[in-house]
């Protein structure tokens, strides 16, 4: 079986052979753009669908989870919107119980590290202390989420909502961040962070230079970016990474040994 | 191995697609189905090669409307995995991501 290295050469002669070769000397002034001249081509993506499995719950609200062991985390999707305009994140049982019962609600079911709640979404980070996450935690989550809102109770409270700060607010105190605390710290890496939008409370940022494609990002974007965002904006959402990892250039670290990956 | 089952939208490209890996472009080794609006095209290729980047190329001339895509990834005789993916417009000046790792199990909660 050919190599893809030998289809790759076989493609280049062919093309050679049968793109048209001059007979004179005579130098050919064409107007088409060289193939040197032709931009990189765009990256895009599509979005992902799950299987079209029917759900055996039953209880009129859909949710479908995925466990990453690896994070203790557990990611539960619904099939309507929890919040529209802003997002949730709390990482304090106080704090859940002061400004969003739903996440409250689940801080009860188990010793929780962090909840965030972001569109249709609901991520749960359990403690370290607590046992692997599993499917029975994640259908406990699951069963509390749903009778929540069958329920018909809050998500967040009006207070949360009148408490946000406005996006200009956010987006002030992140580059703030950004520009006196993170950038100087990963310049040693040759890594920069932007911060691309805000809508809401919910942050895009994008990583360049030496955090594109290194396979530490995560790394410093959960234990160094975020922790840094949190304190600084308390009422900081979801915190999204809009990289396109797969194009990077010139990365810090292209691999990592085993177990050291986010 | 790759392998994409391919459904076209209103819009399809009149030669052939290639994909690319790793920033080379590459025929697919095998081709069946119909290359045509409402058409399922399925396609196969073998990079022989682990694949930093892998990307579909979009048509050199018009627009590719794809309703969805149907990838399987074999990693060895009988592992493998499926990603689905969904709609997506492509052209001359794009590719599509199909860098995908294994997907956890999705469960209903």
């Amino acid at each position: 079986m050919r190599t893809w290295f030998a289809k790759v050469v076989d493609n280049k002669i062919e093309q050679a052979i049968t793109s048209e070769i001059p007979t004179t000397t005579e130098i050919v002034e064409s107007s088409e753009p060289s193939l040197t001249d032709k931009p990189p081509r765009r990256l895009v993506y599509a979005p992902m669908r799950t299987s079209a499995s029917v759900s055996s719950i039953t209880g009129g609200v859909r949710i479908k989870a995925r466990i990453d062991s690896n994070d203790q985390c557990v990611v539960l999707m619904l099939d309507r919107h929890l919040l529209s305009g802003c997002s949730f994140w709390c990482d304090q049982r106080a704090d859940a119980a002061m400004y969003s019962p739903l996440a409250a609600t689940l801080f009860e079911q188990e010793n929780l590290a962090s909840v965030l709640i972001h569109e249709m979404n609901v991520t749960v980070k359990l403690g370290p202390s607590e046992p692997f996450v599993n499917d029975d935690t994640a259908r406990r989550l699951g069963q509390a989420i749903r009778s929540h809102l069958v329920a018909e109770l809050p998500v967040i409270t009006e207070d949360y909502l009148a408490k946000m700060p406005s996006e200009d607010q956010i987006r002030d105190g992140l580059q703030e961040v950004i520009d006196n605390e993170i950038n100087p710290g990963i310049a040693n890496h040759s890594g920069t962070i932007t911060l691309t939008a805000v809508k809401g409370n919910t942050a895009y940022i994008k990583m360049g230079g030496g955090c594109q494609g290194c396979a530490a990002s995560g790394i410093t974007l959960r234990q160094g970016v975020e922790t840094s965002f949190r304190i600084a904006v308390p009422h900081l959402g979801a915190l999204l990474d809009e990289t396109d990892h797969t194009a990077g250039t010139n990365p810090f670290f292209t691999d990592l040994h085993s177990g050291m990956g986010a | 191995m790759l392998e994409l089952k391919i459904l076209t939208g209103q819009r399809a490209p009149s030669k052939p697609p290639t994909y690319e890996i790793n920033g080379f472009e590459i025929a697919f080794d095998e081709m069946a189905g119909s290359l045509v609006p409402g058409g399922t095209l399925e396609l196969k290729g073998s990079p022989q090669s682990f694949p930093h980047s892998l990307a579909l190329l979009g048509p050199n001339e018009g627009y590719w409307d794809i309703e969805r895509i149907d990838a399987t990834y074999y990693s060895g005789t009988d592992d493998h995995y499926t990603i689905r993916l969904g709609a997506v417009t492509l052209d001359g000046e794009s590719k599509l991501n199909l860098k995908y790792d294994r997907q956890p199990e999705l469960l209903d909660v």
